[in-house]
């Protein structure tokens, strides 16, 4: 006993204690409540146990499907589009020598907004009848107002430009750090060489970069489900289930219909896709970080 | 026992302004040292009675009121069922719902219990009848709203139209009975993206509802005895084919199907709808020039008739309850009546909001004759008529909400065209049956 209060658990203890209170047992409750059929509204149903129940009717449930195919739809269009626009806002400021910190704070402001109020904006932005977007476009001809928020590609394509609007600065930074952080020879050595500036970026910039991209990846894979709210304003998955994403349908699932065990059993299984991309990108990273130092 | 709360019960007169109403039966007390907690709804319409009535409570019975929350009745919702999952229910008084009640269960207290026969009363029986979940009476209503049509005049006194419709459809031109008249009209009248016919909100509950009540107007039900789903026959897909008629007409605008209340409410406040379904709420804010642009040309009708020869009639009524865990009782049943009192629902009233208690209605019509306020007398004369005659609420069984959120994307699916409608009632139904079939009714 005394070796044990001497060692090191005893350090180790505050934090195992911390970390399982609040995120194990959460998640140990939650797991449980996705074999229940626990509804919000009659508490006694936490504690009759169901087995797969829910899992076998989400296996089923072509919905649910459809929800998780067009969430890993729009994380991998909408990740990869906000890490072009940063990685061509990050180079161009890295460009220029006067007022980089002013453009550098003008470019955080769309994260300063809420993820409601950024809903907001842009539902007002694509309002078919007195949004800006039609008025816009009235401007130049296009008289039949266009239906942005209720055609399926349209609604997809908003939301998603709501959502980069609101991350791509988040890109922006991380990478931007990643460049001032580029040793100047080797770009140097390489001029002299002969080469022109996309062989440079090409063969040099990317290669350093791709680290502090994996890393962008993953941070914003984590917290992309924040745009729920942002869809929620817009369309709240609607109209006919057109924008559905996994966090609009869970969330309804859970706290509107009230059936807390099967909107865990959702989460449950959407989980395995936050581990597949998280899973990947943490490959890349490692696997760019070995390339740069065998280079 | 309780009986002891209501030593202070007194009966008075209440006078307000240049009428007085009938004898109301008031239920003060010295509540000093008593704070209650409440989670309110919150929102432009609702918040104008709290104003009001908090202070007048709180001077007159020495107690406190703490509002815990004041949010929309949806995220209310959330919140309580929250409340319940968590068994935190810390507070006392909540703002509720005859549509909603039923799914929270018993945390809310029967008032039969508690208020006096003689404060009920005052109260019209049909409300209190919709207030009751399983023979408990667990609300205190505060307005009641259906909804009824408001158009633009104007459309139906300009000699052009008259004729022209007269022409193409072969009857006179004159504010709808029926709802094949609405959308006859709608169709005439709409000249997109410009102006629109009709529109009609277009997704969650609120479709739901309205396609509820065309169904019941068509002849048709929702549910048979048993709460199996028999909204997919005739009467279900000749409502549902008159949303997607109008949808396809283009008379009403494209993002119809985004639309919720304020949505609606302010495109015929814009000037750029012709008839608008909506609850007697907005009659004020219509016919206010700095609000409106239609301000002094609308008109109201009943809600029209569907092919059953019923008028349409989605109803309810926003309430307040008390929960069963409230440690001061007497206090709280004290600020339930003083929320639904003849003078709070006077002030709501002025607001244009329907009252509950018989004597409001006859003391607001008063007031609009005496000020020679037609417009108002109109509205308040129509929505009398309206929730005597034709008022129906939704089946009040605790999977309401659930039902309408497996309904809403079917219906919109089928008016966006990516479904038939019997298709997507089908497959309403078959949710529907699983839902009903989870919750036991079969």
């Amino acid at each position: 006993m005394r070796k044990f209060l001497n060692g090191p658990w005893v350090l180790l203890m505050p934090t195992l204690i911390i970390l399982t209170c609040v995120v194990l047992l959460p998640l140990l409750l939650s797991l449980w409540t996705s074999f229940t059929p626990f509804k919000l509204t009659k508490p006694d149903t936490l504690y009759r146990f169901v087995g797969f129940r829910n899992y076998e009717r989400l296996i089923g449930d072509l919905d649910f499907w459809i929800a998780f195919g067009r969430t890993v739809l729009f994380l991998a269009i909408a990740l990869n589009l906000e890490l072009v626009f940063g990685l061509g806002i990050a180079l161009l400021i890295n460009k220029i020598t006067y007022g980089q910190r002013t453009l550098r704070t003008l470019m955080m402001f769309p994260m300063m907004f809420s993820p409601i109020l950024v809903g907001f904006q842009w539902k007002y932005i694509f309002n078919d009848n007195i949004g800006l977007m039609n008025n816009f476009l009235r401007e130049f001809g296009v008289i039949q107002p266009i239906p942005w928020l209720v055609d399926g590609i349209l609604a997809n394509v908003s939301i998603m430009a709501a959502e980069i609007w609101s991350s791509t600065s988040v890109f922006a930074i991380l990478l931007l750090a990643g460049l001032l952080g580029i040793p100047k020879d080797p770009i140097e050595a390489a001029k002299v060489d002969g080469c022109n500036s996309w062989q440079v970026f090409k063969n040099i910039t990317l290669p350093f970069l791709m680290p502090f991209v994996f890393i962008a990846m993953t941070i914003r894979s984590l917290d992309v489900a924040r745009a729920y709210d942002i869809v929620q304003m817009m369309t709240g998955g609607g109209p006919a289930k057109r924008t559905e994403l996994l966090w609009t349908l869970i969330s309804r699932t859970g706290y509107v219909d009230a059936k807390m065990g099967m909107a865990n059993a959702m989460s449950y299984i959407s989980i395995f896709l936050s581990i597949a991309f998280t899973f990947f990108f943490f490959y890349k990273l490692v696997e760019a970080r070995q390339r740069l130092s065998y280079e | 026992m309780m009986l002891r709360l209501f030593l202070s019960l007194i009966l008075a007169v209440s006078f307000f302004g240049s009428f007085s109403a009938k004898a109301e039966t008031e239920l003060w007390g010295d509540y000093s040292g008593v704070t209650l907690r409440v989670k309110l709804i919150g929102g432009g319409q609702y918040e104008g009675l709290y104003n009001e009535v908090i202070p007048w409570w709180e001077e007159n019975t020495g107690g406190k009121i703490e509002i815990v929350t004041q949010k929309n009745h949806f995220e209310l919702d959330k919140e309580i069922k929250k409340d319940i999952a968590s068994g935190n229910l810390d507070f006392c008084v909540a703002s509720n719902h005859t549509s909603f009640a039923s799914q929270y269960g018993d945390i809310y207290t029967d008032l039969n219990n508690i208020m006096p026969a003689s404060v009920l009363a005052d109260y019209t029986p049909l409300i209190l009848e919709h207030s009751t979940v399983n023979g408990r009476l667990v609300q205190m209503p505060r307005h009641s709203d259906v909804s009824n049509l408001y158009y633009q005049k104007s459309l139906y006194e300009d000699a052009d139209n008259k004729a022209n419709f007269k022409a193409k459809y072969g009857y006179d031109l004159t504010p709808p009975e029926t709802w094949d008249q609405v959308k006859d009209q709608a169709i005439f009248f709409s000249n997109p993206p410009d102006f629109y016919g009709t529109q009609y909100v277009g997704k969650e509950e609120a479709i739901a509802g309205r396609f509820y009540e065309l169904v019941i107007a068509n002849g048709g039900a929702l549910f048979d005895e048993d709460y199996r789903p028999i909204f997919n026959s005739p009467a279900g897909v000749e409502a549902l084919q008159w949303f997607i008629d109008l949808y396809n007409a283009k008379a009403v605008p494209d993002g119809v199907l985004n639309y919720l209340w304020d949505d609606t409410g302010l495109g015929f406040a814009s000037g750029t709808i012709a008839m608008n379904l909506d609850w007697a709420g907005w009659a004020g804010f219509f016919n206010d020039p700095e609000n409106s642009k239609v301000a002094g040309d609308i008109g109201l009708v009943r809600a029209p008739m569907g092919s059953g020869g019923l008028r349409t009639g989605w109803s309810g009524s926003h309430s307040f309850s008390m929960t069963e865990s409230c440690p001061d009782k007497e206090a709280a049943a004290s600020f339930l009546w003083a929320l639904t009192s003849n003078k709070a629902q006077m002030i709501e009233a002025r607001g244009g909001l329907s009252p509950t208690r018989p004597a409001i209605w006859d003391a607001i019509i008063a007031e609009k004759k005496a000020e020679g306020d037609e417009f108002m007398l109109m509205v308040f004369e129509t929505f009398k008529m309206s929730l005597a005659e034709d008022a129906f609420t939704p089946p009040l069984i605790p999977e309401w909400i659930e039902f309408t959120n497996a309904l809403y994307p079917e219906l919109q699916a089928a008016i966006l065209g990516d479904k038939s409608p019997e298709d997507a009632l089908a497959t309403a139904s078959k949710k529907a049956t699983e839902i009903m079939e989870d919750a036991g009714y079969f």
